[in-house]
């Protein structure tokens, strides 16, 4: 195996790929009022937002998010199925496909997938090349339950290509440099 | 058309006339939709692949896990059912199709199931899930857009992926007019989508619970893969408290470590997307809190695995049957098939699984007669690169039809005289004509031109139709004069004796039977180009090499002519010369089945790498010895001009034996377009058969429309390599086609 590429080759890379999905994307410095900052613009004209308290980022960058009174704490069946967007971690991303890797436990699960926009939260350098990196020994993949997001949910089925099935219509990554 | 004629109707080909009137109703109906899906599909497959830089490593990996899991299928399935239960789960083998019924049933109705939402899953479909449930009580909700316009429609999928890919959108609104009472519009892919989408939302929200298949199953610790774009899966995994998962026993891999492999494969030979927006690996039930919205019961998660064999332990033991376990339903094979994508599912298919693995699915998990619509199975060997896990489809394909010809019983045995038959030569009359049309062939040519004279009588054709089913509409190319042997042998030997001392290689050309009995200017070109580049030629005697009666399932007929044929090569390998073979259907047997049909290992690996088509070769020559091809051909010689369209045959492209033809037009200062149709339609002897007609017609349209598009700037010579190629370019252009060795012959300056 030759060298793995840099973050930044990678990061550019995965930017690419996931626009090429319908993906939007944005990278962003690794502070509380940057993430914020990117947050607002994000979810821009949502009045109802769940959040999925991430596992592996450090709890003091979604400080000022946290406090965002659109987020919908402890919601309800009902609350959730009416939310406009979902913010969660991604633990991880592929640079090919421009996919993310969300976990499907506790709130993450239904925060990634029944509101209309879903916004995930990337650190750059979890970002691997290639999809199978997630089974090598070792990896994050194989010891958790997960999904491999790529792009908005989607149907050729009815004709023409159709983005916002009955996942979301839309998908924004964040990616924490 | 008639109206009465309905999907459902022909679902079950076990008789043959069903296929023909399921080919009618998916000309008329299904055509248009399934052509431009799938050869969508098609062309996005060959885009994910080309930046998959090592492909064929994981293809190989793929196969490789599949085998093994295969062979170890007993003690993975004992691993898993440890795996499920240790995590609170419940394990159930079904030995066929009503056991998996009854156990989901009754487990629904223990909990007191009312509406269960589904996920795509063609093991469902296989053993009738949907008719249990609802006969018992429970609402069933299709989930996956596709499937949900079937539950509507009351339809079979017809693709394995894209089960209603017949279906086009405009079809699909005047459904859903007719069934729903609705006012919203339905006439954009946004409006259906939002109108299934706002259903649909409401059956996930209420159901108790639901069912997915699998996608691949890891034995160590009970992970699901699940592939989908819409996220109906996970919304059926997400929401309610029950989940059942059914898949086929094959499913099952040791672990999560293969997963990658597949990952990777499965969505770029599929839709031809990197991955699909969902792929999802869990293990059930999940850690996640079920829905409960208004007043539906609470339940704790609790989770199923239903796996069904089905017939699936006796396909393992089966060493045709077995192939097909490794499949993973990808859909390469039917997105790469021209027949496929003229006619879909419904008519190339059974009531569960279609295309050209559909057979051997069909064969496996119910009777052998269901495998009939693999008829329409033309051995093209279009699929054969592209299956993932590197399935000998036409093989099969071969396979099922030599057992269905047995099944068919004598109608006639010994017409055909100077024959010793092999124990398959009791197949029904049109198989046995178009299997041994060497010897009608040399008949005819012995009797020429009286034979063609009789050919060419409407009441000679109105009996071959009625007795062997040889289309009336199709033109039957001449019978020569002479046996093209001795024609060509008498070129060989007037070609200048100084040069073969010089000669530049030494080789044997091949006297295969259709060029032999019906491409005399076809040969007497390839002998002059081979002979301008310096090449030593000698002509081997006829012989059939057995690709006829491969293609009709006659398959000890096939060994037969194999083992002749490859000791008659034998000899002029012993020489030192390489073998030229001008028809390319010939040329794949050697370079592709007889690994199927020789027991010499050593024969097929020699045949394999030494057997050429002419241009092949003569590009090889040339580009080896580092000699400029317009010092032999120089295109401005040619007096219809250097403008060139070029379709190469189905299995030259298979075996990698046609971009050398164009690479030497090219070379020669020639201007070639080429088609990119995965097969004319014609396919050997398919087309000329009365009941597929039609279809290869169908099949051909999209060649006839590249060769229009590629003369919107003024005409082009039509050139083509195969035999029927180029009756087929012929049929449906009305105009002279060439071979290309008689384009160079005719640009020869030597």
């Amino acid at each position: 195996m030759s060298a793995p590429p840099a973050v930044s080759s990678l990061v550019e890379e995965f930017e690419r790929a996931a626009v090429a999905t319908a993906a939007t994307v944005e990278r962003v410095p690794r502070s509380a009022a940057a993430l914020n900052d990117a947050l607002l613009r994000a979810t821009a004209g949502c009045e109802r937002i769940v959040f999925a308290e991430p596992e592996a980022l450090p709890e003091d960058l979604l400080a000022l998010f946290r406090a965002d009174p659109r987020i919908i704490s402890n919601p309800s069946d009902d609350q959730l199925s009416l939310a406009q967007a979902g913010v969660t971690e991604a633990f991880a991303a592929v640079a090919r496909t421009g996919s993310i890797c969300v976990r499907l436990r506790g709130m993450t699960a239904a925060d990634s997938l029944l509101a209309p926009l879903h916004v995930a939260l990337l650190r750059a350098e979890t970002i691997v090349e290639r999809p199978r990196e997630l089974f090598d020994a070792g990896a994050a993949g194989l010891a958790q339950d997960f999904v491999f997001i790529t792009g908005p949910s989607a149907t050729a089925d009815m004709g023409p290509l159709v983005r916002g099935v009955h996942g979301p219509h839309r998908l924004h990554v964040i990616i924490l440099e | 058309m008639s109206a009465a004629v309905t999907p459902r109707a022909v679902a079950n080909k076990s008789d043959r006339r069903t296929l023909v009137k399921a080919i009618r109703l998916a000309l008329g109906l299904e055509s248009a939709a399934v052509r431009h899906n799938t050869q969508t599909f098609n062309r996005n497959r060959y885009r994910a692949i080309a930046a998959l830089p090592d492909y064929d490593a994981l293809k190989d990996e793929a196969r490789g896990i599949k085998e093994r899991a295969i062979a170890d299928l007993p003690a993975l399935l004992e691993q898993l059912r440890a795996s499920i239960t240790a995590r609170g789960g419940h394990f159930f083998v079904a030995r066929d199709a009503a056991q998996a019924r009854d156990y989901i049933r009754d487990a629904l109705l223990r909990h007191h199931v009312r509406l269960v939402v589904k996920g795509k899953s063609m093991t469902s479909e296989e053993v009738r899930l949907n008719r249990e449930l609802e006969r018992a009580g429970i609402e069933v909700a299709e989930t996956d857009l596709a499937e949900f316009i079937l539950q509507v429609a009351d339809e079979q999928p017809s693709h394995v992926i894209a089960p209603a890919i017949h279906y086009s959108r405009e079809r699909i609104t005047a459904l859903f007019k007719r069934k729903f009472d609705t006012d919203l519009p339905l006439d954009t892919g946004e409006d259906l989508t939002r109108f299934a989408r706002e259903r649909l939302r409401e059956k996930f929200l209420a159901a108790d619970a639901g069912i997915t298949g699998a996608n691949l199953i890891a034995a160590a610790d009970g992970s699901l893969m699940l592939v989908e774009s819409e996220g109906n899966i996970r919304m059926t995994c997400l929401c309610p408290p029950l989940h059942i998962a059914i898949a086929g026993v094959e499913k099952v891999v040791p672990s999560r470590a293969e997963f990658g492999a597949f990952v990777e494969l499965l969505a770029a030979s599929g839709t031809g997307q990197p991955l699909s927006s969902y792929t999802s690996f869990l293990r059930p039930p999940i850690d996640a809190p079920p829905f409960a919205f208004g007043g539906k019961s609470q339940h704790p998660r609790e989770f199923h695995l239903v796996l069904v064999d089905n017939g699936r332990f006796s396909m393992r033991d089966d060493p045709v049957l077995r192939e097909a376990l490794y499949c993973i339903r990808c859909s390469a094979c039917l997105n790469s098939c021209a027949n496929f994508q003229t006619v879909g599912g419904h008519a190339f298919g059974g009531e569960t699984y279609s295309g050209g693995i559909g057979g051997a699915w069909e064969a496996g998990t119910g009777r052998l007669e269901n495998a009939r619509f693999n008829e329409l199975c033309t051995g093209c060997s279009r699929c054969v690169p592209q299956c993932p896990v590197r399935i000998d489809i036409p093989w099969l394909n071969d396979n099922l039809r030599a057992r269905l010809n047995r099944r068919e019983r004598a109608l006639l045995s010994d017409v055909i005289s100077g024959l010793a038959p092999p124990p398959d030569q009791h197949a029904r009359l049109p198989k046995l004509f178009f299997a041994n049309y060497h010897a009608f062939a040399a008949m005819g040519t012995r009797l020429a031109p009286l034979s063609n004279w009789l050919g060419r009588l409407p009441l000679s054709r109105l009996l071959l139709e009625k007795t062997v089913g040889l289309d009336r509409r199709r033109e039957l190319p001449p019978f020569p004069s002479r046996p093209l042997t001795s024609a060509a042998a008498s070129a060989a030997r007037g070609s200048e004796p100084g040069r073969t001392n010089s000669a530049r290689a030494r080789v044997a050309l091949f006297a295969d039977i259709y060029t032999n009995y019906g491409g005399r200017r076809k040969w007497l070109a390839v002998m002059r180009v081979l002979q301008a580049a310096a090449i030593d030629v000698v002509v081997t005697p006829c012989l059939p090499e057995g690709r006829a009666a491969l293609s009709q399932g006659m398959i000890a007929t096939a060994r037969a002519h194999a083992a002749k044929t490859a000791a008659l090569l034998k000899h002029y390998l012993a020489q030192g010369r390489d073998i030229i073979v001008v028809e390319p259907s010939a040329l794949a047997m050697f370079r592709r089945d007889y690994r199927h049909l020789l027991d010499d290992a050593e024969m097929v690996a020699r045949l394999r790498e030494r057997c050429f088509e002419p241009l092949e070769y003569l590009w090889k020559l040339l580009t080896d010895s580092h000699t400029e091809a317009r010092e032999l051909f120089q295109a401005e010689r040619f007096a219809s001009g250097p403008r060139l369209f070029y379709h190469p045959h189905c299995q030259q492209k298979t075996i990698g034996a046609a971009p050398a033809t164009e690479a030497l037009l090219r070379a020669a200062g020639f201007d070639v377009a080429s088609s990119s149709v995965e097969c004319c339609g014609m396919a050997g002897s398919f087309g000329y058969k009365k009941d597929y007609y039609d279809l290869s017609m169908a099949v051909g349209e999209d060649l006839f429309q590249q060769v229009a598009c590629a003369e919107q700037d003024g005409p082009r010579t039509l050139v083509a390599s195969g035999i029927s190629c180029l009756d087929q370019l012929r049929a449906g252009t009305r105009r002279p086609v060439l071979h290309p060795a008689e384009v160079l012959a005719a640009v020869c300056s030597l």
